[in-house]
């Protein structure tokens, strides 16, 4: 069991109490390769976290949603390409919140301690502290936050937070025929993803890699992809930032920000120390 | 401020601000006082305890758009009545070249304000672009859900930009409209100021405006 202390909260000014000790970080990995499509990650997923989507229209594509939902948030996404040589390929991926090292939905939030990352790194939505302004979704360079109209919070993966929380897999994980889907330590799991990617280059597959996308400072959602060259094929973005406008507001713009009310309000009350009012002639 | 002493009871009364004039100007800044406490709750997590004050982080996010709509509705009035009383002439620009004397209060050699001086025209204009510039990035805010990303990324910038030096011209004209002139918050809150009062601050209006209309009011109203 890997014990969680809370490393970032969102919109909370200063550093949370310290951690004492070291502790662990866990992972999802994700052989894109082994993934057979057959969504028992979807369905352990929604039994879980009790929850029930209606489904739109059959779209000619066996995947389940279009995109996930507020109360959906594990997808298995079909993508059907080509590759090099022209032989189709039929890609399976799951979907589903990233829990990114730096998380540009926590960095967007404005509500304390409505977002929050544990040291195991786990982010996660508290939804007693959220306000709904929806800035999480901005935030995110994956698009999986979505929002429920009907409540105004917004939603996503919590990486099984609960179940994790007592040395318990994720439920997706849990469901996996094929063991494609992993959970542990980041640190175990990353060096098992290199173990199957030097199979696969060796297998010929020449362009396999692991995505785990340096923009925001690497994933605890791994992937073993046969064509890291073109992740976009699996419907994951090519080199995911935090937008730079976010990063902006967030940051300089914030100070600057600040800077001026503060200015302004003790600028005009100086003014009017140094020179009065200005009296009728 | 709201009280009038003995002697300006006694004084002759030069009306300064219709009624509606009046209403108008307080319902933009009542709206714009609320957006602005509101908006800052949510700018600044140091400043989060505004929330609290205005019902919580839930209804500030569910009320301040909407009040965002009515302080555009309010502003939209309030420019149809001004903005040819607003248009900035050759004297106007010449005071803003020398504005820098203004403040420093040596006000030799500026030119004559009429109703309106260059400086309360300049805000009336940033006001009138920063709200826009609020409302189309606002709206684009409001619902996350269907607006594009490329437009969500640009407004949550343009946002708080535009509300910060929106409020900062704020804070000049409460100071100005207060503090650093006695008697004009009195013409905006009970429509009128003295003779002295005008003649010094709006010299060219009031020459115009007591001279042709004489409205100058006896005390007894």
């Amino acid at each position: 069991m890997i014990e969680a202390f809370i490393k970032a909260i969102s919109a909370t000014p200063g550093k949370p109490a310290g951690v004492s000790r070291r502790t662990d970080t866990v992972a999802k990995m994700i052989d894109t390769t082994t993934c057979i499509g057959c969504k028992a990650c979807e369905v352990a997923c929604q039994e879980w976290n009790n929850q029930q989507v209606t489904f739109g229209n059959f779209e000619g594509t066996y995947q389940t949603m279009p995109d996930l939902a507020h109360n959906f948030w594990n997808l298995i996404k079909f993508n059907e390409t080509e590759s090099e040589i022209g032989t189709p390929l039929w890609l399976m991926s799951k979907y589903q919140c990233m829990h990114c090292v730096d998380p540009g939905c926590l960095k967007a939030c404005p509500a304390p301690g409505a977002i929050v990352q544990y040291t195991n790194g786990i982010v996660d939505f508290n939804h007693d502290a959220c306000i709904g302004c929806g800035y999480c979704m901005t935030g995110c360079p994956f698009d999986v936050p979505k929002m429920n109209p009907a409540t105004n919070k917004v939603h996503k993966c919590t990486l099984c937070t609960d179940r994790v929380s007592v040395g318990l897999e994720p439920a997706c994980i849990k469901a996996c025929p094929t063991n494609c889907l992993s959970f542990g330590t980041r640190e175990d799991l990353i060096r098992k993803a290199e173990d199957r990617v030097s199979t696969l280059q060796s297998d010929g597959f020449r362009n396999a890699g692991i995505y785990n996308p340096p923009g925001v400072g690497g994933t605890h959602v791994v992937y073993v992809l046969a064509h890291a060259d073109q992740p976009e094929a699996y419907g994951l973005p090519k080199d995911p930032h935090i937008p730079w406008t976010v990063a902006l507001w967030k940051g300089p713009l914030k100070w600057i920000g600040n800077v001026l009310l503060i200015g302004g309000i003790l600028g005009t009350f100086f003014h009017y120390v140094r020179y009065g009012p200005q009296r009728d002639e | 401020m709201f009280v009038t002493d003995r002697s300006a009871m006694n004084e002759p009364r030069v009306s300064r601000f219709s009624v509606a004039e009046r209403v108008i100007h307080w319902l933009v800044a009542l709206s714009f006082l609320y957006v602005a406490l509101t908006g800052l709750a949510i700018w600044s997590p140091r400043l989060y305890w505004l929330a609290a004050v205005f019902g919580g982080g839930f209804t500030v996010r569910a009320w301040h758009p909407w009040a965002g709509l009515l302080f555009v509705v309010f502003f939209t009035a309030m420019f149809r009545n001004w903005r040819r009383q607003m248009r900035l002439d050759r004297d106007d620009r010449r005071w803003l070249r020398l504005s820098h004397r203004y403040a420093v209060h040596d006000f030799a050699g500026l030119p004559e304000a009429g109703r309106f001086n260059a400086g309360q025209k300049s805000l009336f204009w940033m006001q009138a672009i920063f709200g826009l510039l609020l409302i189309a990035s606002g709206i684009v805010i409001w619902w996350p859900a269907v607006m594009p990303r490329l437009l969500r990324e640009i407004a949550v910038l343009i946002h708080p930009t535009a509300a910060v030096i929106s409020i900062g011209g704020i804070i000049l004209h409460i100071y100005m409209g207060t503090a650093a002139v006695p008697g004009s918050f009195r013409g905006m809150i009970q429509g009128w100021v003295t003779p002295g009062w005008a003649a010094s601050h709006h010299p060219k209006w009031y020459r115009e405006h007591v001279g042709s209309t004489g409205t100058t009011r006896s005390p007894s109203r």
